[in-house]
């Protein structure tokens, strides 16, 4: 799928920065330490689409994330909605916008009030948004999507506390409270890594199947790469902030150009066998440095095996073409 | 609400602590017709209210226990008495009224108290006979009696001369001996006339009448509803104390200041500790800042001197006091819920509702209030007994509110005048028992409160 | 083949609670040959980190072993007392890197001093210096690769990966044999996962060691397990080879097929990613049968009805499943 030209959300230029706490020798001198965690973003969400947005931690996903759900406030770039720029407005339009946009969040165990009832938990969304005249259509609404994600008997489960569903129905709930504001994006973070294996494709599924019900464009934010395949039209690579490669996600993971993007690939583990007596070869170096100290030139330079001494001392490389929808951001394209 | 009724009853504790709550309340209510002294209220203070009452004297039910060795005279009060009236041929009606009493104990009261009212010149006569058939004339004297006031006349007082005089009539070595500055009258009156009477003397139990004798001279001369005081050694439900005062009139009426003093000031303390605590935390900034140094400078001023300042300029009610006791003392819990509403502001159900669109005062009240709901119950119900002695401590000072009886009073009377040295345990333990007891049932409830709010708790 | 370094035979560990006995380990048998890596997969509640703990006695509380027999080279060791484990056993012949062992590194204890408390607390026969401890760490941090300097520094001055490998180093530091690890890389990023099953490979060669490698993922398992137990309710499924599970044929447990259907592969286009529906069983009050029965597609009668035991298929290759013994026989006829 290519990038849409009508997209639901577009980011332009995105950037976060969070001051850091110095110490006082640093202050004297001047020095000014601020996390880049998000450091010039722009990308765009169509209709109806599941994007990845891949990377390890640190690299600034989730905190785009937030962002987008507005639970912070970008420092710089704009964040737009159906052509309309929703960056720093407030009020009415901020709401409207809440509505649109829903979070899925990681820890199934932490993003439910354990003192809610699930009944609580679905009216909650309602109530804030004035939405339903009378608790009776109010419960509706809730049985209605409830047996969407497929939560039925809806009795059986209405009146208990989320201590008393296992980790996937505490996720199908989580969906379920974004699904009843009837949003156009959702931005689901990490939302089976804290699940057993043997049931995160189930609700994968489910996510997916009332993704095509309902429409609606689903931004998927993971560090593993391999339930993106599953899942996801396009996958973007995150790296210290920055997309480094996007495209449509079976390209990407079978044609990486990004240096980066082929570390990340190589380093996944397959359930196959004859693997036990070699070792795996990463064309990687060293460990992610830190967001506050972000190297010159092309940020990956350090650990890249193909750095050339132009890579640290160049600007930084923007996103190019290496194929039809598919981006990536390297100076060495051509030769590696 | 009904569910959350439903929830309370299945906890033992809290059912527990909610039953001595309401015999609280219950008690409070009808305290003032229970007690002996029904006025007590009103006259806590006053001294000659008191003064028919024996001295720190024990509960009366220490009688019946086996360890006791001389039992001692009940303190109890003869009223309406038959009378009888006649009148002569000159005019004047001669009222006797005759009060029965029946002495068992192995101690001798200490005091019998004729009470009485009339007005105008009454010339009145006051005599005993004893179980063994000896009469003893007490008291003859002309009274001149102003209308509404209380007339007393002590026995053991006034009528030492009296009661030698008896004793001489009937043994004429005795009354030798007899000092009328030193003596007992009214121990003599109680004891056998035998060898023994002046060092050791024995009980002379058995059936005693006292008959007053009143002359109206006229109709305008009137003389109404004697009673006698027997002063005894044991008295009331739980004793006297110094001051002559019945403790069980004292800890009945301080119930009533013990709940609205211990309730009111915790709830209003930890309510505002836990909203300034909240509203700090959760909108951070300039907010904060602000807040925070408020505590800061309210946390360092001095409670005492304040008081003291204040009581010089205002006459401080109990009003004054809960008022300033919850400007000083909010800082206690805000602290603490200051620093567990940072955390939960940190969970990500609270960040999943502020995506969802939740304005700061649902989430404040729907999701972190809730979660220090617990902490509150527990600081209000620790801080019901700490405000009830607080409140004691500043009274020694003379800033409490005088015209009130609180336990934390008594307490500090009994503590101050050496109750503990001298063995007065009924004074000292009933008034710490009941602050404990109160203190207990709030914590009772707390803990209930807190498993049928926190879910997690649930056993089910 | 030599006699193996450790033999579980039916361990049984129950954790006591107020509602009820938990059967978290519930009759396990399985052998670790030296120089081998053992895997144990399982999902939560499964039983494999109850298993684990069994191994050096020290379950969380309340927890306990009652039954079963764990022989270290031909040694009983399940009788032993607390203060003989500890000086004879624990760490000097086995030691574990527990999951999440990179978070709980006392934040307030240089390396240095985190490492030499477990030296001290392990020694037991061995007094060494406090040269001769300095050069027992250095040798084991460079051996994890990490730099010398490390040993001065505080945990939250070092990454994940840093503090994973440290982790490790303080677990090989007294020379065992068997090095039990505990989900090691769950927390850690794809990379810095790779580099340290690299590591721990490695580590295996130089120092002659057999592991106990425990985790959920069974794409994991197959990079590093010579063997693999699946554990399922406090129940072994299936003890077979790496060849054998991954391989052409695959595993003959149901529960174990399933599981490798849930497995993501990142280079297989055509896999569908599977799923089992339902949730494992009630470990205070197991099922009569075979406890996967609820959940398997295959089950019939016989399964519910009764637990079907720990069968040999061919060389290696052990389940515990009625359907795989009629189908073995099938094969082997």
């Amino acid at each position: 799928m290519n990038a849409p030209d009508e997209p639901v959300l577009e980011l332009v230029h995105v950037k976060k920065e969070f001051p850091l706490r110095r110490r006082l020798g640093e202050v004297i001198r001047g020095d000014h330490v601020r996390v880049h965690a998000v450091d010039d973003v722009s990308f765009k969400l169509g209709r109806g689409e599941i994007l990845g947005l891949v990377g390890e931690s640190g690299c600034g996903k989730t905190t785009l994330g937030r962002m987008i759900t507005r639970l912070i406030a970008p420092t710089s770039g704009r964040i737009v909605m159906d052509g309309r720029e929703i960056t720093g407005t407030g009020g009415e339009e901020e709401t409207a916008y809440r509505r649109s946009v829903q979070m899925i969040f990681q820890d199934p165990y932490a993003s439910l009030n354990p003192r809610f009832r699930i009944r609580d938990v679905l009216e909650e969304p309602l109530l804030i948004h004035h939405i339903g005249a009378s608790r009776a259509e109010r419960m509706r609404l809730i049985e209605k999507v409830m047996e969407k994600v497929k939560m039925i008997p809806v009795r059986d489960y209405l009146d208990r506390h989320p201590h008393m569903l296992s980790g996937g129905q505490r996720q199908r709930i989580a969906t379920a409270r974004t699904l009843i504001l009837s949003p156009r994006v959702i931005v689901a973070d990490e939302p089976v890594s804290m699940i057993d294996l043997s049931t995160r494709a189930e609700i994968l599924h489910m996510m997916k199947a009332v993704q095509q019900e309902m429409e609606l464009s689903l931004l998927y934010i993971t560090h593993d790469i391999s339930t993106a395949r599953y899942f996801t039209h396009r996958i973007a690579v995150m790296y210290l902030g920055r997309i480094v490669e996007i495209g449509a996600t079976d390209e990407v993971i079978e044609s990486p150009r990004h240096p980066y993007t082929r570390a990340l690939i190589e380093a996944v583990c397959e359930p196959v066998p004859g693997r036990v007596q070699r070792l795996r070869e990463l064309p990687i170096r060293g460990e992610i440095p830190s967001a506050a100290a972000i190297p010159d030139g092309c940020r990956f330079h350090p650990r890249c095996v193909f750095a050339r001494p132009e890579c640290a001392d160049m600007t930084e490389p923007e996103l190019e073409a290496v194929g039809p929808g598919h981006y990536a951001a390297c100076r060495r394209l051509k030769e590696i | 609400m009904r569910e959350f009724w439903k929830e309370f009853t299945k906890i033992r504790t809290g059912l527990v602590g909610l039953g001595i709550l309401i015999a609280f309340v219950v008690l409070a209510v009808i305290g003032p017709s229970i007690v002996p002294f029904p006025s007590a209220i009103d006259h806590w203070r006053d001294i000659s209210f008191w003064q028919d009452n024996p001295q720190a004297a024990p509960p009366v039910w220490i009688n019946a226990l086996p360890w006791t060795g001389k039992r001692g005279v009940v303190s109890s009060l003869l009223e309406h008495p038959g009378y009888s009236e006649v009148k002569e041929e000159s005019g004047v009606k001669v009222r006797k009224y005759v009060f029965a009493y029946r002495y068992d104990s192995d101690l001798p009261p200490r005091d019998l108290v004729v009470r009485f009212q009339g007005q105008g010149q009454v010339p009145l006569d006051i005599s005993l006979r004893r179980p063994d058939g000896l009469d003893a004339p007490l008291y003859r004297e002309q009274l001149d009696i102003a209308e509404g006031v209380l007339q007393r006349v002590s026995i053991g007082r006034n009528c030492a001369r009296q009661v030698i005089e008896f004793v001489r009539a009937h043994n004429e070595d005795l009354a030798a001996g007899l000092d009328p500055d030193l003596i007992k009258p009214v121990s003599i009156l109680f004891s056998k006339l035998d060898p023994s009477m002046p060092d050791s003397p024995a009980a002379l139990k058995g059936a005693y009448t006292i008959t007053v004798t009143a002359l109206l001279l006229n109709d305008q001369f009137a003389f109404q509803a004697p009673s006698i005081v027997v002063s005894g050694h044991v008295s009331g439900i739980l004793g006297t104390d110094l001051s002559k005062r019945d403790v069980f009139t004292g800890i009945v009426v301080g119930i009533r200041w013990a709940l609205i003093i211990g309730i009111l000031t915790s709830i209003l303390t930890v309510f505002v500790g836990v909203v300034l605590g909240v509203c700090a935390a959760y909108f951070g900034g300039a907010v904060d800042w602000l807040l925070n140094r408020l505590y800061e400078f309210v946390y360092l001023l001095p409670v005492l001197p304040f008081l003291i300042v204040i009581s010089a300029i205002f006459k401080p009610t109990i009003w004054t006091l809960i008022v300033i006791i919850c400007l000083f003392f909010w800082t206690g819990p805000y602290k603490p819920v200051y620093s567990m509403a940072l955390q939960i502001r940190e969970e990500t159900y609270v960040e999943a509702s502020r995506a969802l669109g939740a304005r700061p005062g649902r989430v404040i009240f729907r999701h972190i209030l809730p979660l220090l709901l617990p902490y509150s119950f527990a600081v209000m119900a620790l801080s019901v007994p700490a405000v009830i002695v607080y409140e004691a401590s500043v009274s020694l000072l003379g800033l409490g509110d005088s015209t009130i009886v609180t336990w934390g009073q008594i307490l500090h009377d009994a503590l101050g005048q050496g109750a503990v040295i001298n063995n007065l345990w009924w004074w000292v333990v009933p008034p710490g028992l009941m602050i404990a007891l109160m203190g207990m049932s709030f914590a009772f409830l707390g803990t209930a409160l807190d498993r049928i709010l926190h879910p997690r708790l649930k056993t089910r | 083949m030599s006699a193996p370094l450790l033999v579980v035979r039916d361990l049984k560990l129950h954790y006591f609670t107020s509602k009820g006995i938990v059967h978290a380990v519930d009759g396990v048998s399985f052998e670790i040959a030296a120089g081998e890596t053992f895997g144990l997969v399982g999902e939560s509640g499964s039983g494999k980190t109850s298993c684990a703990t069994a191994l050096l006695n020290i379950p969380a509380p309340p927890g306990r072993i009652v039954g079963g027999s764990i022989l270290l080279e031909g040694a009983e060791i399940t009788g032993m007392s607390d203060r003989d484990l500890r000086r004879r056993v624990r760490w000097s012949r086995i030691s574990m890197v527990f999951q999440g062992a990179m978070n709980s590194l006392t934040p307030v204890y240089t390396i240095r001093a985190l490492m030499a408390e477990t030296c001290r607390e392990h020694a037991g026969n061995e007094h060494l210096d406090t040269a001769g401890t300095e050069q027992l760490m250095r040798r084991y941090i460079g051996l994890v690769g990490l730099p010398a300097h490390v040993l001065d520094r505080y945990p939250h001055e070092l990454s994940g990966g840093m503090k994973q490998r440290v982790a490790i180093a303080i677990a090989l530091f007294l020379e065992p044999e068997l090095v039990i690890m505990d989900e090691p890389t769950t927390a850690l990023d794809v990379v810095v996962q790779a580099q340290i099953l690299n590591l721990i490979k490695e580590l295996k060669h130089r120092l002659n060691l057999s592991y106990l490698f425990i985790t959920h993922d069974l794409a994991v398992e197959a990079e590093v397990a010579d063997r693999i137990m699946v554990m399922y309710a406090g129940k072994a499924a299936e003890i077979a080879t790496n060849e054998q599970i991954f391989g052409e044929r695959g595993p003959l447990h149901p529960y174990t097929r399933l599981l490798l259907d849930a497995t993501p592969r990142l280079h297989d286009a055509a896999h569908e990613l599977a799923f089992i529906p339902g949730a494992p069983p009630d470990l205070i009050d197991p099922p009569q049968g075979c406890r996967f029965a609820a959940r398997c597609p295959w089950a019939r009668q016989k399964c519910r009805l009764q637990e079907p035991p720990m069968a040999t298929i061919e060389d290696g290759h052990h389940v515990a499943c009625w359907k795989a013994m009629k189908d073995g026989e099938y094969e082997r006829s």
